[in-house]
């Protein structure tokens, strides 16, 4: 039966919606094939019967099918974009080889493309304000307040801030910093954070 | 230079500039230390924290983090020493001191604007300028007049700058003589808080545990702490916060920790009614016994944790103390403090959280910068227990238990020693309360528990740190009703009379450390100096 193979694929993507499967190259050519097939049936009838109107009923049939499998394959392509989009957010602009792995090559140029994109959209932000950018992709939702207050768990020696000024990271020493500056000397656990 | 406007000139300059904020080991500067925070944190100052034990400390503090910081908050610290001289700082670093320790150093006080005393207290009587400074340009061009009138000109100036270097001396001599404690760092961090429109509960808690830690310990007069009290009270906020806890100002008890501990355990070690118990004695056993006999307290109520004692008897334990109180001869067991009521939370004395943060601070085991961060927990105003304040408790009861030990078995074994004008008592080494009562509070708690009425007391301990040097610290007489202290400048005269290599690092000047070794001859040319 016609579009019975678009549908495996659309079935098999949705199985898993949160992540990102390998890009299906296989089944993708089959469908395709099998639309050149149609289309190419469609024609050899659709010129033979130019006054045998019976099979009009069959080349419309087979047109929708047609149809119906790009239909499909612009849904899977579009729902796999929109999990690339969420990558670009998560993983920031490289992605890990094996998360690579799963692109095809046309997603993998979609992916870098729009990572410019956003990065140079990042860059303009704000600057008629004086800030050079904000990276959006640090907070999802607006931070309660740009400063923590954080205590130093192990001697780290010297930390220069992003505005130039250095501080000294000593135990037992506590300190109140941008946010920012601080989430990997947490995730290290060099600093703790005091709520 | 002292501040006019605590707002403008003080908080709006620290504002957006990054602070690093010097911070002593005492619970007076913590309650300040929090208040700050609080302020800062709602306007994102951003600063750095750093506890100081003393001034080499202070100096090792301000050299590590003094990169591109231009403004030094100094709380409880760094008022009574020439600040520019000893840290040596870069002309355009501006400190603003904070620090209830008094006298204030008079190149402080006349400093042009880079050292700023925050508080100016009323009772400082600070020797005016043209008495204590003195330009030398006449030196100079003395030698180069001649002639009898010359010589005569030369003479008179000479006979005059030994009356005028005279005069300085007595003066310099009147203002440094006694050390004592100015109003609480933390009642002018309320103040602060109070003039920028953000003194909550929170603040007021802190200010108030500053105040009692004042009375409790005894460093400062009683119509002072009155006052501070007083100004506090004035502070309170108006509307409840949303977790519903407030602070009132009442009538309590006068016993340390008595709501964690039993009632016995508390009577026993309150350093206000246990030294008037005489519990080293026998007759001191009965004379307990028979107090509580007299509140109508049965022993095993007593001795059964406070929290789990008869409702009946919580309730009337304070007019039965006081009415039982003077049979006794023992002074009133009541005293005016803050408490924090909680919603479903028992509640908080300032007073014991005084406790908890000296246990803190100086506890057995934790390094004195953990204790620290524990302490600054224990101010929370939340309900429900915090780490804090359980350790502070713990330790701080730990603590009493070993100080009541120490000033029982001292005064039983009769090792209080009369030195002429003062007595003295040593904590011996290795003994199992020198490993607790080894800081210079608890040790200053033994202290004034051990001092007989109206004379000095002075204390020595192993110190903690520095193996082979001992603390040693001075209580004054009738030190309940002027707690105005002369050791400080009395340690100081010694140690240079008998040439001890004496240490006078701690901020509080009536205590240091010196060498073992030392310390009879030190005591001998104390005792002949202040004969």
């Amino acid at each position: 039966m016609f579009a019975e193979k678009v549908i495996e694929l659309l079935k098999e993507a949705e199985r898993n919606p949160v992540t990102i499967d390998p890009f299906n190259d296989d089944k993708i050519r089959q469908i395709v094939e099998e639309m050149h097939s149609l289309f190419r049936m469609n024609m050899n009838d659709a010129n033979a019967t130019m006054e045998n109107k019976t099979l009009w009923t069959t080349v419309q049939v087979r047109h929708s099918a047609l149809e119906r499998n790009k239909r499909c394959l612009l849904a899977y392509l579009y729902s796999r974009m929109v999990k690339i989009k969420t990558l670009r957010w998560e993983f920031g602009a490289i992605l890990p080889p094996d998360v690579r792995e799963l692109l095809s090559d046309d997603e993998y140029e979609w992916f870098s493309k729009y990572s410019t994109n956003l990065a140079s959209y990042m860059r303009s932000l704000g600057q008629d304000i004086g800030y050079n950018g904000i990276d959006l992709t640090e907070n999802l939702k607006p931070p309660k307040s740009l400063y923590i207050e954080v205590l130093c768990m192990a001697d780290y020696g010297k930390l220069e801030l992003e505005d130039g000024d250095v501080i000294l990271l000593k135990k037992h020493s506590r300190h109140f910093l941008p946010t920012s500056e601080c989430q990997t000397l947490i995730r290290q656990g060099i600093l703790q954070q005091i709520t | 230079m002292f501040i006019e406007d605590i707002k403008n000139d003080f908080y709006n300059v620290l504002l957006g500039n990054r602070v690093l904020l010097l911070v002593h080991y005492d619970v007076d500067a913590i309650c300040t230390c929090k208040i700050l925070q609080s302020l800062f944190k709602c306007d994102n100052v951003s600063y750095t924290l750093v506890p100081v034990g003393g001034i080499a400390e202070l100096r090792q503090a301000y050299d590590e983090n003094n990169e591109e910081i231009k403004y030094v908050v100094l709380v409880n610290c760094g008022g009574t020493i020439d600040l520019v001289d000893i840290l040596q700082p870069e002309e355009d670093v501006v400190f603003f001191v904070l620090d209830a320790h008094k006298p204030t150093d008079v190149c402080n006080v006349y400093s042009d604007g880079q050292v700023r005393l925050v508080y100016k207290d009323s009772e400082e009587n600070i020797p005016n300028f043209d008495d204590i400074f003195r330009d030398d340009e006449d030196e100079e061009n003395e030698e180069a007049e001649n002639g009898r009138e010359g010589l005569e000109a030369l003479v008179e100036r000479r006979r005059e700058r030994r009356a005028w270097e005279e005069r300085r001396n007595t003066l310099m001599f009147n203002y440094t003589q006694f050390s004592y404690y100015g109003k609480p760092s933390a009642c002018v961090a309320v103040e602060l808080a109070w003039r920028i429109s953000r003194c909550g509960w929170a603040a007021v808690w802190a200010g108030a545990v500053a105040a009692a830690a004042q009375a409790a310990l005894h460093t400062r007069a009683p119509a002072a702490a009155l006052l501070d009290a007083d100004h506090l009270t004035r502070h309170l906020p108006a509307e409840h916060t949303h977790t519903g806890s407030r602070v009132s100002l009442e009538k309590d008890v006068n016993l340390p920790l008595y709501r964690r501990w039993s009632l016995e355990g508390a009577l026993r070690h309150a350093p206000a009614l246990a030294p008037a118990l005489r519990l080293h004695t026998v007759a001191g056993q009965t004379r307990l016994r028979q107090l509580l006999a007299d509140t109508g307290i049965p022993l095993q109520q007593a001795r059964q944790a406070y929290r789990s004692m008869d409702v009946e008897l919580r309730r009337s334990l304070l007019t039965a103390l006081e009415a039982a109180a003077p049979k006794h001869k023992l002074p009133d067991p009541t005293h005016t403090t803050f408490l924090l009521h909680r919603v479903h939370s028992p509640t908080l004395a300032a007073t014991d959280i005084v406790y908890a943060i000296m246990g803190l601070i100086e506890h057995e085991t934790l390094p004195r910068a953990e204790g620290f961060q524990y302490a600054l927990s224990a101010l929370d105003t939340e309900s429900g227990d915090n780490e804090g304040r359980r350790l502070g408790w713990a330790s701080a009861q730990r603590a009493l238990e070993a100080v009541a030990r120490l000033v029982h078995a001292t005064l039983s074994a009769r090792q209080l020693h009369l030195a002429g004008p003062f007595s003295y008592f040593i904590v011996q080494e290795g003994t199992a309360e020198a490993s607790i009562v080894r800081g210079a509070l608890w040790l200053g708690v033994a202290a004034r528990w051990a001092a007989p009425a109206s004379a000095a007391v002075l204390a020595s301990a192993p110190a903690p740190r520095a193996p082979g040097h001992c603390l040693l610290l001075g209580v004054p007489p009738r030190y309940q009703h002027e707690p105005r202290n002369l050791f400080g400048a009395a340690f100081e005269q010694a140690a240079t009379k008998c040439g001890a290599s004496v240490s006078l690092d701690h901020v509080d000047t009536s205590v240091i450390s010196l060498p073992v070794a030392q310390r009879a001859q030190f005591l001998d040319a104390l005792t002949a100096l202040l004969a």
